[in-house]
Formats: C-alpha cells, sequence, structure tokens
C-alpha cells in the first residue's frame, strides 16, 4: 500500500472498529439518504421533465399554456413525426459510425500518451503534456476555416471522415489528461516489477496497466461518446448531402428561419439521448470498486 | 524509445489536426480579413490595439472571469457530493445514476429552451412557484434583466455540467479503500471529518480531471448562452467565446475576431500551466 | 481461364465502365443549400426540387438545409474555403451587398433578362436584390411587415375600424388598455422583432429617403430625425400600451399572446400566418392585418419587410445547373406552391392571387401600393445592425434613456462608417 494511504486509513480502521454493529440504524440512515436523493433528483431533473412534457404536447398547446401542465392528451404524434420525417434512422446510423470510431481511437491514442508521459516521462515531457492538454482550449469556431480548406483539398468534404479525424483530434487532450492522471496514481513499482520480469512496455501497458485502468476508460468512453454523439457544429461545416448528416445536426435543424417544432424537436433530442443513456448504463459497471484494489494488493 | 513510439501518431495526428488550424487562424488575427474577401490587408497588432479601448471586450472578460469562478464552485461541489451518495449502494444507486446522468445525453438545442421556460416571466416554471408560494415580489424576467442574465445561464450551464463531475467522481471512487467510505458512512458524526480529510484528498486525481474539464468548459461555453441570451440583453451575458463569435460571424470582423480567439487562447494556457504547476506534487504522492 | 475468356471480361468490364460513366457524365451536380430546414419548409422545398429533377434529368440536385445561424456560418466557411454550393438561398439587401462587395457573387443580369422576369417581379422587388447596378439575388419571396391582430380582441374593445394615422392608432390603443387586454405583444429577446418599430418610426416621420441614408451612413443616430422617430416609440411605451417584459419572449411567444387573447396586436411579418396556419387558427376570424399607420401625410408610405432570395457564388461548380434550377423557382407553379406553403408572399405576380387566403390578400394588395423597404438589420451593413438592435433592446428594457443609447449607437455608427 502506498504512503498516503496508508496515513490515512489508521483513524478510519478504529472509526469502523466502534461503530460496526448498527444494521438498524444504518438502514434507517439509507432511507434517509433516499429519500433527500429523490428529492434532489426531482428538482435536478425539472429541466429534463421539461423536455418529455415538451415531446407530448402540440406546438397549438405549447402555445397557449405553455409547458408546464400537463398534456391535455398525451400523445406520442411528435414521436413519429421524428422518426418518419426527421430521417431519424438514416441519421442516427450516421452518428454511430461517427461517435464510434472517433471514441475508441481517441481513447486508444490518450492511453498511448499518458502512459508515455507518466511512466515513460523524459526531459521535456511536462511540457509536451501541457501542449498536449491545451488542446481543449481551443473554441472550435476559430479552426473551422483551416480545417475545412484541409477536407476540401484532401477529398474528404461531405463525407463522415471530417467529423471522425476532427473529433479524434480534439479528443486527444481530455484522453491524455485523463489516462496520464490515472496511470500516475499506479505505483510505479507495479510496472518496475513487470518490467525485471522480461515484459517490455507495450506488453506491460496492455497486460498491467490496462486492467487496473477499466474505471477511467470506462469514465472516458462515456464522456468521449457523449461529447461526439451531441456534437453538431461540425456537420454544418463539413457536410453538404443528406447522406452525411448526423442525428444532432438534423435536430438542431429543426430550428428553422420563422419556425420552431418545439414538440418533435424535444421529441427526436429524446430518441437521440438513448445511445448515450445505454451507453452510460453500460459501463457504469466499471465504476465499482474491486479491480484496482484487487490488483494493487496482488 | 517506447515513449517515442508510443507518442509518435497521437502527436502527429494532434498537429495536424488540431495545432496547425490554429496557428493559421491566427495569422488572420494580423489582418483586417472580413471573411468573405478573397483579399484582405496586413495590420499588424491594430486588433490587438483595439482591445484596450473595447468596452465589450472588457465586458467579455469579466464575465469569463465570473463563469469561471463559478465553474470551479458549483458543479465541483455538487457533482462530489451526488457522487459521494450514490457511490455503491446497490442496484436502485444505478437507476439513480443514470437519471443523474440524463442532462448531459439532451441536446443543448433542446436543453436550453426549456430553461428559457423556466425563467420565462409569464408562464415560466420558477415565477409560477413563486407565486404560489407567495413570494411574487421576487418575480422577474430572469434572461432580460441584465443583472440576472449572466447568473441565470451559468446556473443552467452548471446544471449539465455537474453531470460529467458526477461521472469523474464516481470513477475516482473506485480508487477509494471500501473500509474508508464505509467506516465513514457508520460513524455519522466523523462522516463529514472523513469525507474532508480522508477521501477528498484520495479524490485528487478525479479532482484535477474535474476542475480542469470544468474550467475548460467554462471558457469554450457557447451552445447554452447561444440559445438562451445569445449574450444578451445588450451583451449583459456575453463572455470571450461569445463575443468571438459576434465579431466574427455576426458582424464579419474575422481578423478581430481571431485576435478575441487568440487572447482567449493566450489566457487559457496561463490558468492551465499555473494549475499544472500546483498539481506537480501529484506523482510524488502517488509513488 | 482462357486468354479469349480474359479478352471477352475485359472487353465487359470496359463496355460497364464507359456506360457507368455515361451515366454519370449525363447527370451534372447542382448543389443547394437553404436556411428553409424547418419541417415545412423542409418538406416543400424538398418537393419542389423532386419536380426539378424529374422535369430536367440531366440534372441531379443535392439538397442541403441548415438552421438560421448555422446556415449563415456554413456558407461563409465554404465560400472562405473556396466549395461553396452552385446555389444558396440569401437574405435580400445588406447580406447580399456584403458578399457582392467581397466579389463572390455573380451578377444575374442578362440571365434575368433572358428568363423574362422584368415582367412577373415588380421593379421595388427586383431592385431589393440588385446591387451596384445589377441583381444579385433573385426574389423567391416576399415577407411584409404590418399590424397582425386578434380581430375578436379588437371587438371587445368596440373597435371595428382598424387605425390608419397615428391619431386613431393611439386611441385604439387606448381604448384596447381599458379593456385589459395589452394593446401591443413585442417578443424582442432576439433583438430582431423589435426592429420594425424603429424601421416604421423613422421612415413615416422622416420619410424612406432619410430612412436609406441613414442605413447607408450618410445620416447619422445623432440626427433630431432619429429622435423624433424614437419619441413616437416612446409615446406608446411610456402609455403603457406593450405587454410587460418584451425582452424576456421570442416572436412566436409574442404571437401567441395574441392569438391567446392576452394582446391584441403584435407587429410582425407574414411569416406569423406560417405559424398560425399550423396552429389552426383562421385568417379573419381568428387574425386579421392591417398597415402600420401614417404618422405625417405629407410622407410617402413604404412597407417593410424581407425578400428571401438566391444567390450564386463566383465559385460555384455548376452556375449553368444553377440557373437552371433558379429559373424552376421562378416558375408560376413553383412560386404558387411555395408562397402558399411558407405563409409568404411570391416574388413572381404570375401566380394565382386568389389562391392566397384573404389575409395574404390583403398584405399583398398593399405592397402592390406602396414601395418596399428591407428591415433593419437588412437594410445596413452587419456590424452597424448589431449596434442597432442592440439598442432597441435596451430601448423596450429603459425607454427612458434612449438619448443615451442613441449616443452609444453613434459611437459604433462612427466606427463603422468611419464616422
Amino acid at each position: 500500500m502506498t504512503e498516503a494511504t496508508r496515513a490515512v486509513s489508521i483513524p478510519v480502521d478504529s472509526a469502523s472498529a466502534t461503530s460496526r454493529r448498527a444494521p438498524l440504524s444504518a438502514r434507517l440512515r439509507t432511507v434517509i439518504l433516499y429519500l433527500l436523493l429523490t428529492a434532489l433528483l426531482i428538482l435536478y431533473s425539472l429541466p429534463s421533465i421539461g423536455v418529455v412534457l415538451t415531446s407530448l404536447k402540440s406546438n397549438a398547446e405549447i402555445g397557449r399554456e405553455g409547458i408546464w401542465t400537463l398534456p391535455d392528451q398525451a400523445s406520442l404524434e411528435n414521436f413519429r413525426v421524428a422518426w418518419e420525417t426527421g430521417n431519424a434512422q438514416k441519421y442516427l446510423l450516421n452518428s454511430l459510425k461517427v461517435t464510434i470510431p472517433a471514441t475508441v481511437i481517441s481513447i486508444l491514442f490518450g492511453v498511448l500518451t499518458g502512459y508515455a508521459l507518466s511512466k515513460l516521462s523524459f526531459p521535456g515531457s511536462d511540457s509536451l503534456f501541457t501542449f498536449l492538454v491545451a488542446g481543449m482550449f481551443i473554441p472550435p469556431q476559430v479552426v473551422m476555416i483551416p480545417l475545412f480548406r484541409m477536407f476540401n483539398r484532401a477529398g474528404l468534404y461531405d463525407t463522415l471522415w471530417p467529423m471522425i479525424i476532427v473529433h479524434i483530434g480534439f479528443g486527444i487532450p481530455i484522453c491524455t489528461l485523463v489516462m496520464k492522471n490515472f496511470f500516475s496514481t499506479i505505483p510505479t513499482a507495479i510496472r518496475e516489477a513487470a518490467v525485471i520480469d522480461g515484459a517490455n512496455e507495450l506488453r506491460v501497458l496492455i497486460r498491467v496497466m490496462l486492467p487496473l485502468s477499466l474505471p477511467s476508460l470506462a469514465v472516458l468512453a462515456t464522456l468521449q461518446f457523449t461529447w461526439i454523439w451531441n456534437d453538431f457544429l461540425w456537420p454544418v461545416i463539413f457536410t453538404r448531402s443528406d447522406d452525411a448528416r448526423t442525428i444532432m445536426f438534423g435536430l438542431a435543424s429543426l430550428r428553422g428561419q420563422y419556425s420552431v417544432a418545439y414538440g418533435t424537436q424535444s421529441a427526436m433530442a429524446l430518441i437521440a439521448s438513448v445511445p448515450t443513456l445505454v451507453i452510460f448504463i453500460f459501463f457504469q459497471k466499471y465504476f465499482i470498486r474491486g479491480l484496482t484494489l484487487g490488483s494493487v494488493k496482488g | 524509445m517506447w515513449a517515442f513510439i508510443f507518442l509518435a501518431i497521437p502527436v502527429s495526428f494532434y498537429l495536424v489536426v488540431v495545432i496547425y488550424p490554429l496557428v493559421s487562424s491566427f495569422y488572420y488575427s494580423f489582418t483586417d480579413w472580413n471573411g468573405f474577401s478573397d483579399t484582405y490587408n496586413f495590420v499588424g497588432l491594430d486588433n490587438f490595439e483595439r482591445m484596450k479601448t473595447d468596452r465589450l471586450f472588457r465586458n467579455a472578460i469579466e464575465n469569463t472571469v465570473l463563469w469561471t469562478a463559478a465553474a470551479i464552485v458549483v458543479p465541483t461541489t455538487i457533482g462530489l457530493l451526488i457522487a459521494l451518495a450514490l457511490h455503491e449502494r446497490g442496484i436502485l444507486s444505478r437507476v439513480y445514476k443514470s437519471l443523474f446522468y440524463l442532462p448531459i445525453c439532451l441536446s443543448l438545442v433542446v436543453i436550453g429552451q426549456v430553461w428559457i421556460w423556466i425563467y420565462q416571466p409569464g408562464f415560466g416554471l420558477i415565477n409560477i412557484v413563486l407565486k404560489e408560494i407567495g413570494l411574487s415580489q421576487y418575480m422577474r424576467a430572469f434572461l432580460a434583466d441584465p443583472d440576472t442574465a449572466l447568473q441565470s445561464v451559468i446556473a443552467a450551464w452548471s446544471w449539465q455540467q455537474i453531470a460529467t463531475a458526477m461521472v469523474i467522481f464516481l470513477a475516482g471512487l473506485t480508487a477509494v479503500p471500501k473500509e474508508l467510505t464505509e467506516a465513514a458512512e457508520i460513524d455519522g458524526a466523523g462522516y463529514w471529518r472523513t469525507v474532508r480529510h480522508v477521501i477528498v484528498p484520495l479524490l485528487r486525481p478525479a479532482s484535477i480531471v474535474v476542475i480542469a474539464l470544468s474550467v475548460i468548459n467554462s471558457l469554450k461555453s457557447f451552445d447554452i448562452l447561444y440559445m438562451m441570451t445569445r449574450g444578451g440583453p445588450f451583451h449583459s451575458s456575453d463572455n470571450l467565446a461569445m463575443m468571438m463569435y459576434n465579431e466574427s460571424f455576426q458582424k464579419y470582423y474575422m481578423g478581430y475576431g481571431s485576435a478575441v480567439a487568440v487572447v482567449l487562447f493566450l489566457i487559457t494556457l496561463v490558468v492551465i500551466i499555473f494549475y499544472f504547476r500546483q498539481q506537480r506534487g501529484l506523482e510524488q504522492l502517488y509513488d | 481461364m482462357s486468354k479469349r475468356r480474359i479478352f471477352h471480361l475485359l472487353i465487359l468490364a470496359v463496355i460497364v465502365l464507359s456506360t457507368n460513366a455515361v451515366l454519370v457524365g449525363a447527370q451534372s451536380e447542382v448543389s443547394i443549400v437553404h436556411y428553409y430546414s424547418d419541417a415545412l419548409g423542409q418538406a416543400t422545398m424538398a418537393g419542389i426540387l423532386e419536380g426539378f429533377n424529374a422535369a430536367n434529368p440531366e440534372y441531379a440536385v443535392v439538397d442541403n438545409s441548415a438552421g438560421h445561424e448555422d446556415f449563415k456560418t456554413q456558407i461563409l466557411v465554404t465560400i472562405a474555403g473556396n466549395n461553396p454550393p452552385d446555389i444558396f438561398s440569401y437574405w435580400a439587401g445588406a447580406r447580399t451587398q456584403f458578399i457582392v462587395d467581397a466579389e463572390r457573387l455573380t451578377p444575374l443580369d442578362d440571365w434575368w433578362t433572358e428568363t423574362g422576369l422584368d415582367e412577373v417581379v415588380p421593379a421595388g422587388v427586383k431592385a431589393a436584390g440588385t446591387h451596384n447596378g445589377h441583381v444579385y439575388n433573385v426574389p423567391m419571396n416576399v415577407h411584409v411587415v404590418g399590424f397582425f391582430y386578434n380581430p375578436k380582441v379588437m371587438e371587445a374593445a368596440g373597435i371595428t375600424e382598424m387605425p390608419a394615422t397615428w391619431d386613431e392608432f393611439l386611441t385604439v390603443c387606448e381604448a384596447l388598455k381599458a379593456s385589459g387586454v395589452a394593446p401591443i405583444a413585442l417578443g424582442s429577446r432576439n433583438r430582431w422583432p423589435a426592429q420594425y418599430w424603429f424601421d416604421y418610426t423613422v421612415s413615416r416621420t422622416a420619410g424612406p429617403e432619410y430612412r436609406t441614408k441613414l442605413m447607408n451612413g450618410e445620416a447619422k443616430y445623432s440626427d433630431p430625425e432619429v429622435q423624433v422617430a424614437m419619441e413616437a416609440w416612446k409615446q406608446l411605451t411610456d402609455a403603457g400600451y406593450f405587454a410587460a417584459d418584451a425582452n424576456a419572449y421570442d416572436w412566436d411567444e409574442a404571437a401567441n399572446m395574441v392569438a391567446n387573447g392576452d394582446a391584441a396586436m403584435t407587429l410582425m411579418g407574414t411569416w406569423i400566418t406560417g405559424l398560425w396556419n399550423a396552429n389552426g387558427l383562421e385568417p379573419i376570424t381568428d387574425y386579421d392585418f392591417f398597415p402600420f399607420p401614417v404618422i405625417d401625410p405629407e410622407i410617402p408610405v413604404v412597407v417593410h419587410g424581407s425578400i428571401d432570395g438566391w444567390v450564386i457564388p463566383t465559385n460555384a461548380k455548376n452556375p449553368d445547373g444553377a440557373k437552371a434550377l433558379l429559373a424552376w423557382m421562378l416558375t408560376p407553379e413553383v412560386q404558387q406552391t411555395w408562397a402558399l406553403g411558407q405563409g409568404a408572399l411570391a416574388a413572381s405576380t404570375a401566380i394565382d392571387q386568389t389562391a392566397y387566403n384573404p389575409v395574404m390578400a390583403k398584405a399583398a394588395a398593399y405592397l402592390a401600393t406602396v414601395d418596399f423597404l428591407s428591415g433593419y438589420d437588412l437594410s445596413t451593413t452587419p456590424p452597424m445592425a448589431e449596434g442597432g438592435l442592440d439598442m432597441f433592446a435596451m430601448f423596450m428594457n429603459d425607454p427612458a434613456g434612449y438619448v443615451d443609447y442613441l449616443a452609444e449607437t453613434q459611437l459604433v455608427f462612427d466606427d463603422v462608417f468611419g464616422g
């Protein structure tokens, strides 16, 4: 165990020894906690509930009484319109084609840079780290025109490629930051032991480090997937034909020059949020401890 | 040697896709380009000189600072509290986690609109509630009032940012030994002490990520601001990103807009270098 | 495999490839980008483009639409990056002028004459798309701005005649206020809906010529003329005729206030009828139109509004295809389909005028009798428009301070037009 953990675990051990037998009050505590959480959750979910209410109402009804009333008659008409006229199926597929490779590759790059910068540091690696992370600060509007020219020259305009490439490039900073921060919490001794056993760095990374970093990989995958999925600026810039449009772009487009189909838009937003929620639920299980600690101790 | 192999592809990719376009757009900050023309003049530092006297620029800087300050405190604290409450509490907490995560899954276009309806004076949620509970003297047009517009947008932004913070803290908590959280839990009185003195320090790597992300997102925040107020009323909620957009794409002062972008980038670069200096101790701590 | 078979296969391959090439060569792509991105606009436009494809098999149209602001960004980036669409929708007026001055648009005078558009497009509408003496923006539809009101609310306040003069207008407002409704709804959260108040008060008190000068930078915001106009506007705010918190609402919310009977009227463009029709309101019974009243009878009356048109960039890859498509857009059938679908007035007068609903017919009749001038943000250069729009929103927030706001606007003016 590390210096830090050992130092802090002493007072806690004694605390747990004194009050270990209190199952009833612990259960009561859990109930109260959940009641509080539920109240907080409802408050916190009000805007999301607003989206749901909007999706169940017609524009005329929203015009009459706003959105904070229950719909006169809940109808799934908006969902039908969003699904059929909004070209939702094609757009969803395009979104997946962009999001999945961009998420996977940007995380892969983050693992490589994060590991190299934390465990194989060399003169200048700190500066390189700052340089890589600085990319997070670039507002996308700044680089639109040069990027457009680049992809246009490369003949990639109006395909899904520019989106994939840009999301990988702009994903490198956050993936580097998260992975480097994570790897630096893994004791160097673990790596050294593996190296002494004769493993090369690639092997150490894949066999030793990656299994330890599942929670970080899960959080990165969740966030990257969500961010890339939700982007709608790049499709505006890099595509022209309907065949290369993503769901978020289709959604943003529903806001016309003089009219907004609030209900359809909300319905489409709810449809479009399903994949990101599924991803979150899927990766959630890696947020549970066990993996990390088990390996560290072993 | 291995470091080079690992870094070669990602770094070259980054140079081509991120740095090259960035540098080439910085070039425009020394010109008077309008965005459309084939031709433009080289104006040296004129665009930067202009900022000195530009009230809008000053105002945008101030608002950006306020936003960043809120970004350090609000989403981080609330995100941490929710993460602590939800960490490892069985199947029900998984459902709760998903519900708390929902805000970042929803499109900002729609979210922004719903927040408008929350702040609306007539049929807005807050004002409806204030009226019901007899506090109608506090009713106001939150987004139309220059005194409250920026804060209202920041609140809406924080709402979404909380979900991000929560996820990262949840992952970070996996590195905290189980005995620590459990023990703290049972011993009610000592709970907050344990959180403060034991769990929070152990969450340092996660906190670095959360704060960095929060600050960065605040500096770049544009979409929700655009949806809700477009920087208004009368620029009272402008930030640097909004101002850059206005100058470049509304007024077609592409040169000046690029100059604002350069400044935004430099400010944030200073912030991050300073921040990482502070965190330098991290590696030593864990080794 | 024998040599002969290989030879046959090769021949076959060549034939297949060449027929493919012929097929591909025969169809030239025309790319179009427009801002009619809402469900209705998109569907109507898709139908029009399908019709074009069917009638002109040699062309294949690539249709693309984006919401207002995304559209503007997309156009700028694709023009700057030298791969613009062959044809795109654009607002006639200062915004088109801006791209014309950047030498990025193709003049269409010859095409205009060949197509014989002078016979069907009114001179005033053509003028809005003419810059530096050449036609650049070919109009698709016209929207006029005037008062759209709720007849039931008017009736309840005992008003049967719609006002034609400023005094009558004030009387009507007073009666409405007395009946307990807000006379005027305005949703100026996004600033531009307030601009029509400035447009009309200036052109009705100082005259259209003065207004054009002001828009072009030849007259100043510090002029007494502008103050007179602002005073007229302020007269209404001082009397409490505007519904509260204008800056908190968008224009469609103001429209809803009128539809719901919480307010009597709103100064808006004809596109409001599209919104109301979609929400199930009936022209004449649920909504009606009257033009902005005359303030000074000595001054020639103009109507403000906006014209949506099409432009062809200089670096279009397929300018011929773009022109063919443009001609299709101006055919009477397409014009009629479009106007009725959008709640707009057709740019071409060759359509069946009786097809308009009675309210649109009123607007069309009014447009036919007076000169047309674009609204504020389409009349003055973009950076100036930003300054002016801020002023309008500030005015709605605090009318009493307008002299200060005018002074600030004059600073913007000095900066933009070089004082």
